[in-house]
């Protein structure tokens, strides 16, 4: 079980103080929580991608590489890559470049985006985001697959005898994750290639992203690629803790009543009941994410949105330390002792060249019997 | 042939009100037209202004508004009705129907119905509710109620008033026993993904 935040990147301004980062602040600040987040021992760090303000993350094998140079263990992803607006040729290359430079601590998660005007910035129409989905990601799975490719789609100019750089790290191409909100197509996507599936499993409530997971699990075991429960399935979730409950409500509720997703709207009280959000104590984020287990079963990696909203990157170091040191330990515990032995672990760039190798050697294998 | 469901929407927003009393007679009257094992549920959408407001800005429904809605998407049959406000339907009227799903209403017979204080307002039923329920692939029914003030004033208009009512509640009540049954539509469906890739469907 892996664990691990993402980052939104929104430069908010913080309701508490009105003060505003600059771009540059919040950029740091965000490299800031990546290397706190392997302090604390998290297992994985996610930036978003987003061509608009008031986010500044556009560029995230950027941050990223920056990031996997000042640390060790942790997994750097991404939540989400757009695979409709970038050109698969550079999501390719940009990944295969960072697999090496992190040593193979790198996976990703694709998205499609969700604001209108960005597609025709880049060309693009938000009406084709299923089809640029499914075109441009069986085109980055051949550029990392194979040596030599020769390719013509819909939407990008065709590829003759055209080979990505660098190849990547081990021939073992990054694992992917397919992030999704709404869309039963991506979960079938997810499904078809055996890819892992992540629910964003933020702002809706349980019983929608158990419906998504669900399909997910029963495609996944109809392209053949294990029983249901052994997918590979991936959780957001959010949460404000503070050693005592009621600091926890007190102090987050300005952030929460003015935050840009969540404001304006229903009551904390209302959305705590009605969506993962959590704010109270390490024990009271440990019981609701145990309960995400029971709603959806046995899973691989759960993320946590802890740096949006205007929180000062001090409020945020601080939240980390109280994840790293008092909630995740017990969940990492309580969750592989209720896992069976037959529900893998999420990928990681050792188990796949692992998994390569093992594949290689049964082959030879077959083949030599054969002879 | 199962006992059919009619939902009844009515967006008045004083109590008691004009449009609940219009909606409780359309009701009544679909009820005597259809049998008497017809279930009618009644939603005040004043009940649900709030979650409504919230579904629009979070993008999905409290557990209240949830069953609400599912109550509308199940039912067999629709009575809308809303008071006019500035020329059309009220806003809160228009933002219940913002939230449900494009898909909720497809096929389902509507009778469609206003309350207003004066006659001149009447064809906001033909030129704001009609397109609204058009739109969503909603079957109004050819009739549409519109009631004055003055409808509910002498015997005479009165009588007028439930001539319209028992006529439209008649259009219902055919449209209702000779459409399919509804069916509940969250089921997620896909594609197979051979189909997807070939880019069928889009």
């Amino acid at each position: 079980m892996q664990f691990g935040i993402f980052s939104v990147g929104d430069v908010t301004t913080d309701p508490a103080n009105g003060t505003t980062p600059s771009e540059h602040e919040r950029i740091k600040a965000m490299a800031r929580i990546a290397l706190k987040a392997e302090e604390v021992g998290l297992d994985v760090f996610a930036t978003g991608e987003h061509h608009n303000p008031p986010f500044v993350p556009s560029s995230p094998t950027t941050m990223l590489g920056y990031i996997a140079a000042q640390t060790k263990t942790i997994t750097l992803s991404t939540s989400t890559t757009l695979i409709t607006t970038s050109d698969p040729v550079k999501i390719a290359e940009d990944f295969a470049m960072l697999q090496h430079l992190a040593d193979g601590r790198v996976d990703l998660m694709l998205g499609r985006g969700n604001t209108g005007p960005v597609y025709p910035w880049f060309g693009q129409d938000i009406r084709q985001g299923i089809p640029l989905t499914i075109e441009n990601y069986a085109l980055l799975r051949r550029l990392w697959r194979e040596e030599v490719v020769d390719w013509e789609g819909k939407f990008r100019t065709p590829l003759q005898g055209f080979t990505a750089t660098p190849r990547p790290l081990d021939d073992v191409p990054p694992f992917v994750w397919h992030g999704s909100i709404r869309s039963p197509e991506i979960a079938e996507l997810a499904a078809y290639y055996g890819d892992g599936f992540f629910a964003n499993h933020i702002f809706w409530p349980t019983s929608h992203y158990q419906q998504l997971i669900g399909f997910y699990r029963q495609r996944y075991e109809h392209y053949g690629h294990g029983k249901a429960d052994q997918a590979i399935v991936g959780l957001g979730g959010q949460a404000f803790i503070r050693p005592k409950s009621q600091d926890a409500w007190n102090e987050f509720r300005p952030y929460f009543d003015n935050a840009p997703v969540y404001g304006h709207g229903p009551s904390m009280e209302d959305f705590t009941s009605q969506t993962p959000l959590t704010v109270g104590s390490p024990q009271e984020v440990i019981d609701k994410t145990l309960t995400f287990r029971e709603h959806f079963g046995d899973y691989q990696r759960q993320l946590f949105l802890m740096d949006h909203a205007g929180l000062p990157l001090k409020t945020v170091l601080e939240q980390l330390d109280l994840l790293g040191e008092q909630v995740v330990p017990v969940l990492r515990k309580e969750l592989e002792s209720m896992r069976p032995a037959h529900v893998p672990d999420a990928p990681t760039h050792e188990s796949l060249k692992a998994a390569r190798d093992a594949e290689e050697t049964a082959e030879e294998t077959t083949e030599e019997t054969r002879v | 042939m199962t006992a059919r469901t009619i939902a009844v929407v009515t967006a008045g927003l004083s109590q008691p009100s004009s449009t609940r009393l219009l909606a409780d007679r359309l009701a009544d009257a679909t009820r005597t037209a259809l049998g008497p094992d017809t279930v009618v549920e009644v939603i005040e959408l004043r009940d649900t202004a709030v979650d409504v407001t919230n579904n629009l800005l979070t993008g999905f429904p409290s557990p209240k508004l949830k069953e609400v809605i599912d109550t509308v998407t199940h039912a067999d049959g629709l009575i809308a009705v809303t008071p006019v406000f500035t020329a059309s339907y009220s806003g809160m009227f228009k933002s219940f129907f913002d939230v449900l799903d494009k898909e909720a209403l497809d096929g389902k017979p509507v009778l469609i119905a206003a309350t207003g204080g004066t006659e001149r307002h009447s064809l906001v039923l033909d030129f704001a509710l009609r397109p609204l329920f058009a739109y969503l692939r909603a079957i109004p029914v050819a009739t549409g109620v519109y009631a004055a003030s003055s409808d509910w004033g002498s015997a005479s208009a009165t009588g007028t008033l439930q001539r319209r009512v028992e006529r439209a509640a008649g259009e219902l009540a055919a449209a209702v026993s000779v459409a399919p049954e509804a069916k509940a539509s969250d089921e997620l469906t896909s594609l197979p993904f051979e189909q997807l890739l070939a880019g069928e469907g889009f």
